[in-house]
């Protein structure tokens, strides 16, 4: 028998984004909301400690069962991850905005593409976004770093090596500030201060560092939302004219064999990079031949992030490995490049490191050392320091950096599962090298004004923070969805979040993807009844 | 009475392999638990003289914990980039009591006498001597240590208050810390003769 549930609002995901756009709905309207989670329950914050524990000891997973089974798709998934929360439950709070340059590139710069949103725009969403979550944040300098209001809590104070790493980056001429963080600088919102367990990725287990589940417990405890876990939403279905969409079909994964039906006014989508633009291509029916939202084709299409060049400088500093491991500090100094010069943008971080400095078995020699030979020769290599270097550059995607259906692998229930992959467009991949040998380049002056030694360095290929796939935009030839996350072709679907990304900046983007949510909010709510 | 080979052989005989798998790593854990004293010995072999007496047992104990609360085949956190899942292997207690029972034939067959028995140094050459052609630079992770010296190695390298005898600086890595404090170069380490 088939069983039906009816709403105002049906949101599709319970990730960071979907806990942005309810949370906004829930404050302003007295809209009926449900959410909708493949996934299962996460672990509550009571147990949280222990699980952190075992991943320190064992390297277990510390989310429990927080996959579905059979979902190995090919190519650069994210995480595997799905779970009440989503991706957020084992994020790294690590929350800048993008810059100005960001949504003007092909403006400004001549590569890429414009978005149809300016950052002063998205500015007021960027501060709720922050004082949703609870963000700890340095000003940085005004030029480089606007923003209309103050951040929501104080910084993150630096830690002694960072404020040595700080000195240093001054002698090569950077000017760098406390990473802004969503990790609770001062307690917030009924949630604890850090004390800097080390551990905010994965898992943070005292609740400091924000997580979507502590807005889901919030609305669920006051009865503002439903939230359906266990239910993967399968297809989209259009309604008469094919103008709107008349209901969701999804499967509780408890009782497979009673199919669900969610019937909503307002469709929202929030199911990150991959999620959302599969379901869209799975819906594919008569009226909608290439999947839902898709007249454009564009579905799925122009995936997007940024690559990093990371190095590790030796320096003679006496630094304390271990303060504070996953804070940095952060600079926006390279993501304005200069007009008229080739485009090299990208991003700068600098953390305290071990690399070369952890205790070893075989001495230079290869001889094996035992009892104290061991701690007297890890002592004489921690005499001098050691930082991590890190910049994510701009990539500009190519329309064939797509998701797609692949025919060869489904899940249970018969869907095929996505196939991802990443491609430069021409552009980028003419400017890789240069940025690429520019960024080592910096990373050998700053050893220098340090007294330092360039260790090594690397490029990661994986494409991080990625995001796109239902890119935003004014015409409906070239986008999916509009400047408020509106799908041009059916009037009560949205897309929120990294879905919508037109380009991957080069600093995190999950701030962003959460301050495009609550702008969209803002139009959906505009159809719902107000909060009196 | 049988002996502890005795046993996992006739088990062996009976059960099928996951249920032997989980009753040999139970009996690993009884066999640590019922006579540590060997593994006592080995830590004071190969850990820092620093640490004292009353540290390596304390490291020993902590290590021998380590191994009986492992978990074969439980979900190891997620790879970034991939959908490949990855699981915990096999437990690795079964092979680190082997060696300890093979440090002991070593100590009986080279000193007449028993491992425990045995002064440091000579403790110490029959550890070269087990792991004599291996390849050992970096400290592996515990349960990639390919002997029980080095698995106990890598267990105390690993934790914070190593690196905090490492600096002589209270870092505390790893553990719940008043956040303002981080701003302030970590103090000295208490020594126990200064408390």
């Amino acid at each position: 028998m088939r069983r039906a549930i009816e709403s105002d609002v049906c949101i599709i995901g319970s990730g960071i984004t979907a806990a942005m756009v309810a949370d906004r709905l829930s404050r302003t309207t007295s809209a009926k909301i449900v959410v909708i989670e493949a996934g299962d329950e996460t672990v509550p914050l009571a147990q949280r400690a222990a699980m952190r524990e075992r991943f320190l000891r064992y390297g277990e997973n510390p989310w429990g069962r927080d996959h579905l089974e059979g979902y190995e798709v090919e190519g650069p998934l994210q995480s595997r991850s799905m779970q009440v929360g989503g991706l957020a439950m084992h994020w790294g709070g690590v929350t800048p905005r993008f810059s100005p340059e960001d949504f003007k590139h092909r403006s400004m710069f001549g590569v890429g593409s414009d978005w149809p949103i300016s950052y002063e725009e998205l500015d007021p969403f960027y501060q709720e976004a922050e004082e949703l979550m609870g963000v700890a944040g340095e000003q940085g300098p005004r030029d480089l770093d606007p923003r209309a209001k103050p951040f929501p809590m104080p910084a993150l104070p630096l830690t002694y090596n960072l404020e040595l790493l700080k000195a240093w980056a001054s002698r090569a001429g950077i000017a760098m500030w406390s990473q802004p963080s969503a990790k609770n600088s001062v307690a917030y919102r009924g949630r604890a201060q850090c004390c800097r367990n080390d551990t905010c990725s994965p898992i943070c287990p005292v609740g400091a560092k924000y997580s979507p589940d502590f807005t889901w417990s919030e609305l669920r405890r006051a009865n503002k939302i439903r939230l359906i876990p266990r239910t993967l939403v399968r297809k989209l279905v259009l309604g008469p004219g094919g103008t709107t969409i008349s209901h969701a079909v999804a499967v509780d994964r408890d009782h497979p064999e009673q199919p669900v039906e969610f019937h909503a006014k307002t469709f929202v989508v929030a199911a990150g990079y991959t999620w959302s633009s599969h379901l869209l291509l799975l819906s594919a029916q008569s009226g909608a031949p290439n999947g839902v939202a898709n007249a454009s084709g564009l579905v799925g299409k122009y995936l997007t992030g940024h690559r990093n060049v990371q190095g590790f400088v030796e320096l003679p500093l006496r630094l304390y490995p271990g303060m504070n491991e996953q804070h940095s500090l952060v600079t926006k100094q390279f993501m304005r490049p200069k007009s008229g010069a080739t485009f090299i943008r990208h991003d700068l971080r600098v953390w305290e490191s071990s690399t070369g400095r952890a205790p070893r078995l075989g001495d230079d020699s290869g001889a094996l050392m035992l009892g104290d030979a061991i701690l007297d020769d890890w002592r004489a290599r921690v005499k001098t320091g050691a930082a991590r270097v890190r910049a994510y550059y701009d990539v500009v995607p190519d329309r064939a950096s797509e998701l797609t259906l692949d025919a060869t692998r489904k899940n249970e229930w018969g869907d095929p599962l996505p196939k991802l992959a990443f491609r430069d467009a021409p552009e980028s991949v003419a400017l890789r090298a240069p940025t690429e040998d520019s960024i080592r380049a910096l990373f050998a002056n700053m050893a220098k004004a340090g007294d330092g030694r360039l260790l090594r360095t690397s490029v990661d290929n994986f494409q991080d923070h990625p995001a796109g796939g239902c890119r935003m935009g004014n015409d409906a030839a070239t986008s999916v969805v509009d400047s408020w996350g509106r799908a041009h072709d059916h009037e009560n679907l949205f897309v929120v979040g990294a879905p919508t990304s037109v380009s991957g900046s080069c600093a995190n983007a999950t701030l962003t993807f959460c301050a495009l949510s609550l702008r969209f909010a803002h139009e959906i709510e505009k159809g719902l009844p107000r909060r009196r | 009475m049988l002996s502890r080979r005795s046993f996992l052989s006739s088990l062996a005989a009976a059960l099928p392999l996951a249920v032997l798998v989980r009753r040999a790593h139970a009996a690993a854990v009884i066999h640590l638990e019922s006579d540590p004293a060997t593994l006592d010995a080995l830590a004071a072999a190969v850990l820092p003289s620093e640490l004292g007496r009353a540290g390596t047992i304390r490291v020993a104990r902590e290590f021998r914990d380590w191994g009986a609360n492992y978990r074969e085949n439980a979900e190891l956190v997620h790879g970034y980039g991939t959908s490949r899942l990855r699981a915990t292997g096999p437990s690795p207690l079964t092979r680190w009591t082997t060696q300890l029972d093979e440090l002991e034939a070593q100590a009986q067959n080279k000193h007449q006498r028993r491992f425990r028995d045995l002064t440091v140094a000579q403790r110490a050459d029959l550890v070269r001597a087990a792991l004599a052609g291996q390849r050992l630079d970096r400290m592996p992770s515990v349960v990639d240590a390919n002997h029980v010296a080095v698995a106990l190695l890598a267990h105390f390298y690993g934790t914070p208050a190593a690196t905090d005898l490492c600096y002589n600086a209270q870092i505390g890595r790893q553990t719940c810390r008043p956040l303002p404090a981080q701003a302030r170069k970590p103090l000295p380490m208490i020594k126990l003769s200064e408390r």
